[in-house]
């Protein structure tokens, strides 16, 4: 379920491309310190979102350095971290280790993704036991569904919904938890939706479920698109941003479309 | 009560950015890492917190932070408990437990404004399809109510303000057609984009 939610670069400003690519070199190097690089090879544009998001709205203090890394090895580059990077490096083993749990269900396979994340799951689970509940059982009401073969895909993508909702709120007491739960929501239908219309075609041939009719075209598809993107975007004017609105704005109006693009009359 | 403006230091009708900006000066100054763990601060922290929801929020433009206003809703005024309590959640902003409070009111017995209640409290937990579904059922049990028509258009104006704002990013108004980009292709975009292999 990875990778949807970026940013569309040829809408940045030089300095603001510098700045999201510093908070994605950012959550790498924290991925890395904390979990190797297990860690880093789940590194996901989506939680550099969630990073600066969280970073923004609770104004964290940033750190910055320099550092070669591996797949940059001969310049030096820069990385931000904040108060928040640990969160989001956490919430991204989070999510890579139950979704690739989905997965082995669907296809049966038992991904490279399960092995590296497996190790810190009790430890995690620990520290966040509200996410953990939700995400599992969000996962298993959604498994069970997918079994029943129930071809609606605005009820299915409300589980992911409701368990990214989960994820965005880092900090339960927060006054702005109500806000960036319907930010997750929306996001998470987005990305259920957006993911069963990229892969239609690939789970006909494997016969693997897809809660999409055959028939479905991409007008109905983008109607609901629209409308999870609209309530999750709404949720984001609500809440008092200001350091990174540019490139929370670029993500939500544009760079979660890129999957998608790209006209209808090339795919024939 | 103090006018939500003057707690944020704003002149009434400042934009949403300033808005923004106030709140977050305020929230620095009061917050507990800075300000201590005093009582003192965390009423202010209240106050503007109340002060931002109201003015963000379009809500109740009255004197006091509350919907009491603009629920019309009096202490006494024979509303079901179930709505009473549905109404207290939500001058809590707690709008998953005022679903809760209005989903134990038996079928039979929803009325009009059970069923705005229960839109206004979806709404809020971002359930934009579960709140318009609601919006019209309580139209339609009371058309002449020009609160729940407000209410209406302004669920599908989020839709509206989404579709015209992606048009200024030029992409989604080109149709956002089916072909969908590999992850490999992402990658490969990414890559080129800021020269980091």
């Amino acid at each position: 379920m990875f990778g949807y939610v970026t940013a569309d670069i040829t809408n940045l400003t030089k300095e603001e491309k510098a700045n999201y690519k510093a908070h994605y070199c950012g959550l790498c190097h924290v991925l890395k310190e904390k979990y190797g690089s297990a860690g880093t090879s789940l590194l996901s544009y989506d939680m550099t979102f969630l990073e600066m998001l969280l970073s923004d709205l609770t104004d964290s203090k940033e750190t910055s350095g320099t550092e070669r890394c591996i797949t940059n090895p001969i310049k030096e580059h820069r990385y931000i971290t904040t108060e928040c990077t640990a969160y989001a490096a956490d919430m991204q083993m989070m999510l890579a280790y139950y979704s690739a749990l989905d997965d082995q269900a669907d296809e049966g396979k038992g991904s490279s993704a399960l092995k590296k994340t497996e190790p810190y799951m009790k430890e995690l689970a620990e520290k966040y036991p509200r996410q953990d509940i939700v995400l599992r059982n969000e996962l298993s009401m959604l498994a069970d569904d997918q079994k029943r073969k129930i071809k609606d895909p605005e009820l299915l993508s409300r589980h992911s919904g409701t368990f990214l909702g989960e994820v965005f709120v880092m900090d339960e007491k927060s006054f702005f938890r109500d806000d960036l739960w319907a930010l997750g929501y929306g996001l998470g239908r987005f990305v259920y939706i957006m993911d069963a219309w990229c892969d239609r075609k690939k789970d006909a041939r494997k016969g693997i479920f897809n809660p999409l009719p055959a028939d479905a075209s991409w007008d109905d598809v983008k109607e609901m698109l629209i409308s999870a993107a609209a309530d999750a975007s709404a949720a984001l004017e609500r809440l008092p941003l200001d350091e990174h609105i540019s490139i929370l704005r670029n993500v939500l109006y544009s760079g979660i479309w890129l999957r998608g693009e790209h006209s209808k009359e090339k795919r024939r | 009560m103090t006018d939500p403006w003057s707690v944020l230091g704003l002149r009434p009708g400042a934009s949403t950015d300033e808005v923004k900006k106030a709140y977050k000066t305020l929230a620095k100054k009061y917050h507990p890492d800075v300000a201590g763990n005093s009582p003192e601060a965390a009423r202010r922290m209240q106050e503007i917190n109340a002060a931002y929801d109201q003015i963000i929020n379009n809500k109740a433009s009255s004197d006091s932070y509350g919907y009491s206003s603009s629920y019309g809703y009096q202490e006494g005024s024979g509303e079901p408990i179930e709505l009473s309590a549905a109404v207290s959640y939500i001058n809590a902003r707690r709008y998953k437990e005022a679903i809760n409070a209005l989903n134990s009111v038996p079928y039979e017995k929803r009325t009009a404004r059970w069923y705005y209640l229960s839109s206004y409290a979806k709404y809020f937990i971002g359930d934009t399809a579960g709140a318009s579904a609601d919006i019209q059922e309580a139209i339609r049990r009371d058309p002449s109510n020009m609160q729940y028509r407000a209410f209406q258009s302004r669920i599908s104006g989020q839709r509206q303000q989404y579709t015209a704002y992606t048009g200024t990013y030029g992409h989604p108004s080109r149709g956002l057609g089916g072909f969908c980009l590999s992850l490999c292709m992402m990658m490969t975009f990414f890559r080129f984009c800021f020269c980091w292999i």
